[in-house]
């Protein structure tokens, strides 16, 4: 526990299911002290990560190190690294608190931590019911419980954010970031990148098991913003042979509406100003981190017209 | 792309939570909580005790017993108190004190067409000619060799001789101490035996026996079995015969009645042809009390076997077997820790059904007829009827060990339920359907076995015995029977552990 400072290192990681191959060759380094986003498309291998970190499947090459150690090297795991992977594994049929019980049993944590996290994530008054009863939100509150119980400063959740009301992801935000602000480290996946975009301080964006982008959040947004012009006019096809012809990139983004790169801002003013093209809105275009996001993976997509459901690495295992 | 943002930050250090030791007994105490906090789980542990109990008492209400023969006087008992067979003849004479024995079995061969294995003719020393007093001999037997036997219930091997030639015999009686040899030519003698007999105290009978057991034949079809008893009668021929220490003349006793009748006896120039039927053994017990009043395990097993897949299946059902390995990485001892528990909870409440079962089902036993004479009186704390019910609990729990590893390796709570069930009811059934031979094979290599653990009747190895799966007769004994089900539940139980530590979870 002493060795423990926080950081979780992916080196190298392959990981193969079959024909498919899972991990290519995959490596970041997850700090403390803030949230980091890990985002990538169904399948891209975020689960398998957690997983492998988890020490719950092994890797073909590579390893992965919580705080300097191999997951199976830590005797006392629930101290070192708290986790929740999937919020419906929790037998129906037990008490949400009986479900906590056992965990803190396992490590011997007193009970009176079990009713603290229950009170922490605001499960107390449903504590005594069974889990088959609650909501998706309720068992995410149950899973996130489960990985405060021993209070480690290394938190993985997956998918934390899936499936849950406006009130939900609010809460789920603000407690990711608190818990980061105590100098844990935070790994939260997701498959939208919307879900993360206030949330999480920096990135590590996957695809087909490999690093695609591994950067701040702010970083990423200037990189997707830069050179491009927003654009509103009435006169969009002049407007649009105008701007082509003098070199530029041009794409209609609403009826009304286009984006521009290559010139900036001022080169586009006088461009239309000289043709004579009516324009009633100009600025620098600020890409949503969604955006950027596409921008970064539609080469990665595995399967580009999947449904956005969990269509996750399950499938193939 | 680098990371420029990384804050000047201390790495969390946990304050309100002291560290854990990861001993077993918190693996312990972590399964035992999931076990008692799934209200299903508890009422299958109910419903098991309730089946067993239940099922246990229906077979006890539903016996009868049918004596052939009408009244039939009660079995005589030997020294020891047990029922016995004692039935032969023998020449005998008065032996007030210390003496000796020695004759030549010049010919020994059985008269009906089936000769018996146990056989028997030689020499015997008993205290009167009354049936189930006290006796010590020296025999020759078609297929066992040289025996020396006292009191019913106590054999020892003479060494292998073959009833087709000449053999002699000895026996000497010094007080109440019997030593019995034997000898190929009468020079050379090999002891056999001395034993110890405490009922041969002043005058005794000694002198020569032929005695001839009922051999048992079967006939044995699907689902249903008669036994035809065939009385035999042997004859042997002594000569050179000496007694020492003996008074008074020859005499010519039937002990007891021969059941194939015509026995018979005759001297001519020293040389003694007698011919005998019947037996000097202990009686074969027909239905076992004990194992009667323990029946609802049969299906009790059932609910036990269920509880002990869904322990572990119901984890990777729902995938919570990942926060158990999380929680654990060392996942071997989790699962021994899940074996020790389920074996341990399934074992008391199965101790309360087996108890129960034997407590509520002996009354009603014995006003269905099973009582004193023909059946012997049996309670709980008789050492085999304890070991039987404590037993059966153990039976129980070892299958609930054994279906916690099945279902660790089959991952799928229907698959291994079915396995459980084909495991131990199909054989159940079968064993009373397929040929003898098969059927004794497979309650001695399957699982199965553990149900011998429910005998209660002594195994004598001297006595011919039709073992017969539909009575719950297991060749094997109870010890071996439970020891090879013990075997089975260690091996699958070892075999998860080393599927589950190479497997992704």
């Amino acid at each position: 526990m002493d060795s423990n400072d926080g950081t979780v290192q992916v080196r190298g990681l392959h990981k193969r299911f079959g024909p498919v191959t899972a991990l290519d060759g995959l490596s970041f380094t997850v700090t403390p002290g803030q949230v980091t986003g890990f985002v990538g498309p169904n399948g891209a291998g975020k689960s398998t990560t957690m997983r492998i970190m988890l020490g719950l499947d092994g890797a073909d090459d590579g390893e992965a190190l919580i705080g300097g150690r191999r997951y199976h090297a830590l005797r006392t795991p629930l101290h070192e690294v708290g986790a929740m992977l999937d919020a419906a594994a929790v037998h129906p049929s037990r008490r949400g608190r009986d479900h906590l019980l056992w965990l803190a049993h396992s490590h011997r944590i007193p009970v009176r931590r079990v009713d603290e996290v229950l009170e922490l994530v605001g499960l107390a008054s449903a504590a005594r019911r069974r889990a088959g009863g609650y909501s998706l939100g309720m068992r995410q509150r149950l899973g996130i419980a489960g990985a405060l119980l021993g209070d480690p400063p290394v938190l993985l959740f997956d998918e934390p954010v899936n499936g849950l009301d406006p009130e939900g992801i609010r809460w789920i935000r603000g407690f990711l970031r608190s818990l980061a602000r105590e100098g844990r480290t935070v790994l939260v996946s997701s498959h939208l990148m919307s879900e993360l975009e206030d949330s999480a301080d920096h990135l590590v964006v996957i695809g087909r098991g490999r690093v695609i982008a591994d950067t701040s959040v702010r970083e990423l947004l200037a990189a997707a913003s830069a050179d491009r012009v927003a654009l509103r006019t009435s006169a969009r096809t002049e407007a649009m042979t105008v701007l082509a012809t003098a070199g530029a990139t041009v794409a209609a983004t609403g009826r009304d509406t286009l984006t521009v790169s290559g010139p900036d801002a001022e080169k586009v003013v006088q461009l239309l100003s000289g043709a004579g093209v009516p324009f009633s809105e100009i600025s620098a275009h600020r890409a949503s981190l969604e955006e950027a996001y596409m921008e970064l993976t539609g080469d990665a997509l595995e399967f580009a017209a999947a449904p956005l459901d969990e269509a996750d690495e399950e499938g193939v295992r | 792309m680098t990371a420029t943002q990384t804050p000047p930050v201390t790495p969390y250090r946990s304050s309100a939570v002291p560290a854990g030791r990861d001993g077993f007994a918190q693996l312990l105490r972590a399964e035992w909580t999931k076990l008692r906090t799934v209200r299903r789980w508890n009422l299958t542990l109910l419903g098991a005790v309730l089946v067993t109990v239940l099922i246990s008492l229906f077979t006890a209400s539903s016996s009868s017993v049918q004596l052939g023969g009408g009244d039939r006087p009660p079995a005589p008992t030997g020294p020891g108190g047990e029922q016995i067979l004692d039935s032969f003849r023998y020449v005998h004479r008065n032996l007030p004190a210390d003496g000796t024995v020695t004759v030549r079995i010049a010919d020994f061969r059985t008269d009906t067409s089936v000769t018996p294995e146990w056989a028997k003719a030689g020499v015997l020393v008993k205290k009167s000619d009354a049936q189930g007093a006290s006796y010590a001999a020296m025999m020759l037997t078609p297929e066992h060799g040289v025996r020396m036997q006292h009191d019913f219930v106590h054999d020892t091997s003479g060494g292998a001789a073959s009833a087709d030639e000449p053999r002699w015999l000895r026996l000497t009686r010094d007080g109440t101490n019997l030593t019995g040899y034997q000898s190929a030519d009468g020079k050379e003698w090999t002891k056999v035996a001395t034993a110890q007999v405490p009922g041969l105290t002043g005058t005794v009978q000694v002198g020569m026996f032929v005695a001839s057991p009922t051999v048992t034949e079967l006939d044995r079809q699907f689902g249903a079995a008669s036994i035809g008893d065939r009385p035999t009668r042997s004859t042997a021929t002594f000569d050179q015969v000496t007694v020492t220490g003996a008074q008074g003349g020859w005499q010519h006793t039937d002990i007891g009645e021969p059941p194939a009748g015509e026995s018979g006896s005759s001297e001519s120039g020293g040389t003694f042809t007698v011919t005998g039927s019947g037996d000097i053994a202990p009686a074969t017990q027909h239905g076992d009390l004990a194992m009667m009043s323990l029946s609802g395990t049969q299906l009790g097993l059932v609910l036990i076997g269920a509880l002990g897949v869904l322990f572990i299946t119901a984890e990777y059902r729902r995938g919570m077997i990942r926060t158990t390995f999380a929680a654990s990485p060392r996942r071997g001892r989790v699962l021994l820790a899940k074996a020790v528990v389920v074996g341990a909870v399934t074992f008391v409440a199965a101790l309360v059904a087996t108890v129960a079962s034997f407590l509520i089902a002996q009354p009603i036993l014995r006003s269905n007829g099973h009582k004193p004479p023909q059946f012997p009186e049996v309670s709980l704390t008789d050492g085999p009827v304890l070991r039987a019910v404590v037993g059966s609990a153990v039976l129980l729990a070892l299958i609930a060990v054994l279906a916690l590893g099945l279902g660790a390796l089959l991952r799928h709570t229907a698959a291994a339920i079915t396995t459980v069930v084909v495991l131990f009811v199909a054989p159940l059934i079968l064993v009373t359907a397929l040929p003898i031979g098969f059927a004794q094979f497979l309650q001695q290599v399957t699982p199965l076995a553990g149900f011998a653990i429910q005998e209660t009747a002594t195994r004598y190895d001297h006595v011919a015995r039709m073992c017969l799966p539909e009575e719950g007769c297991y060749p094997q004994g109870p010890w071996l029977g439970i020891a090879t089900l013990f075997l089975y539940a260690v091996a699958v139980l070892a075999l998860a552990i080393w599927r589950v530590r190479r497997r992704d979870a």
